[in-house]
């Protein structure tokens, strides 16, 4: 062998072992990039309370191409149909309790012992998203997104973007990322204005709702969100993230469909008002809800993902605080349990906490000087929730992936007795919640 | 800390992503966000939505 001819043979040998430690053939180099194409996954979810509170069926498309040196392009798609009915913050009382519908024009009388409800609600939302995902060079990653919602009171218009880079050999990753919203908020009846009385149901004009004495026009939200994180390669099997959020809401960030009871200092029961003959209206006092315009938040989170022998731990906790007084812990467990190759259960357990609102109570006092800020909204106040869930997901003959998941989540409140008011003691007065998460998926097109 | 880039062959394995399903993610994140206080945390604090 000539020399010229032992150098060929080595830069082929050499040749031949980085490309086999790199993944990629010597003979058809173009061929190991990915193959542009579009693939989906797609999800029809079921959620549902108990007690007819809120029904959601909601359909979910992702679709993603891929282009040639690691680039995407994302677009999703997502339709809920929501019904039911949901807390309208008022205290259970032993009499039926009237009150006057979102838009004004018309009364629903609830059950005496039970949680007040608003039962006309009923929405139906779309909302799109895109992204497009890029390398910048050898070690950097964009990744820049727009998404945009429609419900009959709300409109949602968003951007967002995420840079990231590798160190390390690629073991860890740094990421910054930043999201704008502006929303608009058009409630039925108009957006009403806060700590003021519930009026009584009028429609004295064409335009359907009611008399507008306590409703101003559309509101908005805005909504600033920044993101920054590490992803760390700890070894062969071990794999975390940490990252710390900083999110700032702005505008109008009332619930406008959400009232107090006005209560007796003494009897804890809702204060009854005069009613005048041939006028629908409510039977008690309730003032509308009213929270702080603005609102700032810090989460710190962090996730492992942990390989062991064919089983897979994800671990994942997020501490959450805030300018309202609420802090919130979640701590969510997955373990994704391999049988055979083709399929796989994923038992799933959730257990989060919050602390109430400084702004949040069960009731205001007659006759007290008014808060500045007060919420019943149940979503504010001291509760525990809990989820246990099973997902089971296998391989289709097609070489696609299907999975179901059945989950139960519940929410218990805790209202301390130093809160209770007369009557309220023995009553309940926290609204506990019972749902069940049912969801079909389907990937293709990988 | 960390691996050679020939020991990568589990952390490639698609259940070793951090998020193995974005649809289902992004539907969690999007019942929570309704029910509670809190939101965001493994991304943007999600939103665009009248229901909380």
């Amino acid at each position: 062998m000539s020399n010229k001819d032992c150098n060929r043979s080595i830069a082929a040998a050499l040749t031949a072992a980085t490309c086999t430690l790199l993944g990629t053939s010597a003979v058809e180099p173009v061929q190991a990039q990915e193959e542009p194409g579009w693939d989906f996954n797609t999800a029809l979810l079921y959620y549902g309370e108990d007690n007819d509170r809120v029904q959601d069926l909601s359909l979910n498309i992702l679709s993603r191409r891929v282009f040639v040196d690691d680039r995407y392009l994302s677009l999703g798609l997502t339709v809920d149909a929501l019904t039911g009915a949901t807390p309208n913050g008022a205290l259970p009382q032993s009499v039926p309790q009237t009150f006057t519908q979102p838009s004004g024009r018309r009364t629903y009388t609830t059950t005496p012992g039970e949680f007040p409800i608003d039962d006309t609600f009923r929405d139906s939302r779309v909302a799109v998203t895109a992204a497009w995902e890029q390398p910048l060079g050898r070690l950097f990653a964009i990744n820049i997104g727009a998404s945009a919602s429609s419900e009959f009171d709300y409109t949602h218009l968003g951007l967002n973007a995420k840079i990231s880079r590798d160190f390390n050999k690629r073991n860890t990753t740094v990421s910054a990322g930043l999201a704008f919203a502006q929303d608009e908020l058009d409630p039925v009846g108009g957006a009403v204005m806060g700590l003021t009385q519930m009026p009584v149901a009028v429609d004295d004009d064409d335009d359907g709702d009611g008399d507008g004495r306590n409703r101003g026009p559309a509101e908005d939200k805005d909504v600033l969100d920044v993101v920054f994180g590490v992803t760390q390669v700890v070894s062969r099997n071990l794999l975390m993230q940490f990252n710390y959020s900083y999110s700032d809401s702005s505008g109008y960030l009332n619930d406008p469909y959400k009232i107090l009871s006005v209560v007796d200092g003494t009897s804890g029961d809702p204060v009854p008002i005069a009613q005048v003959p041939g006028v629908d209206g409510p039977s008690h006092l309730y003032l509308f809800e009213h929270r702080p315009d603005s609102r700032e938040k810090h989460s710190l989170y962090t996730q492992g993902k942990y390989y062991m022998d064919g089983k897979v731990l994800d671990l994942s906790y997020r501490y959450m605080t805030d300018d309202w007084e609420i802090d919130s812990h979640t701590v969510d467990l997955r373990l994704r349990w391999p049988l055979g190759s083709r399929s796989y259960l994923e038992p799933h357990l959730r257990f989060y906490t919050q602390t109430a609102a400084e702004f949040y109570r069960m009731s205001l006092i007659d006759g007290d000087p008014l808060p500045e800020y007060a919420s019943a909204d149940y979503r504010l106040g001291d509760f525990d929730a809990m989820t246990a869930g099973l997902k089971y997901g296998w391989k289709t003959s097609g070489g696609n992936d299907m999975s179901v998941r059945l989950e139960l989540y519940q929410q218990s409140g805790n209202v301390s007795p130093d809160q209770l008011i007369g009557n309220q003691v023995g009553r309940d007065n926290y609204p506990d919640l019972n749902a069940v998460i049912f969801q079909f998926g389907y990937q293709f097109g990988k | 800390m960390g691996v050679e880039p020939w020991e990568r062959d589990v952390l490639a394995k698609e259940e070793m992503q951090l998020t193995t399903d974005a649809v289902e993610a992004a539907t969690d994140d999007h019942i929570y966000f309704s029910k509670e206080a809190s939101s965001g945390g493994r991304g943007f604090g999600g939103g665009g939505c009248g229901c909380n």
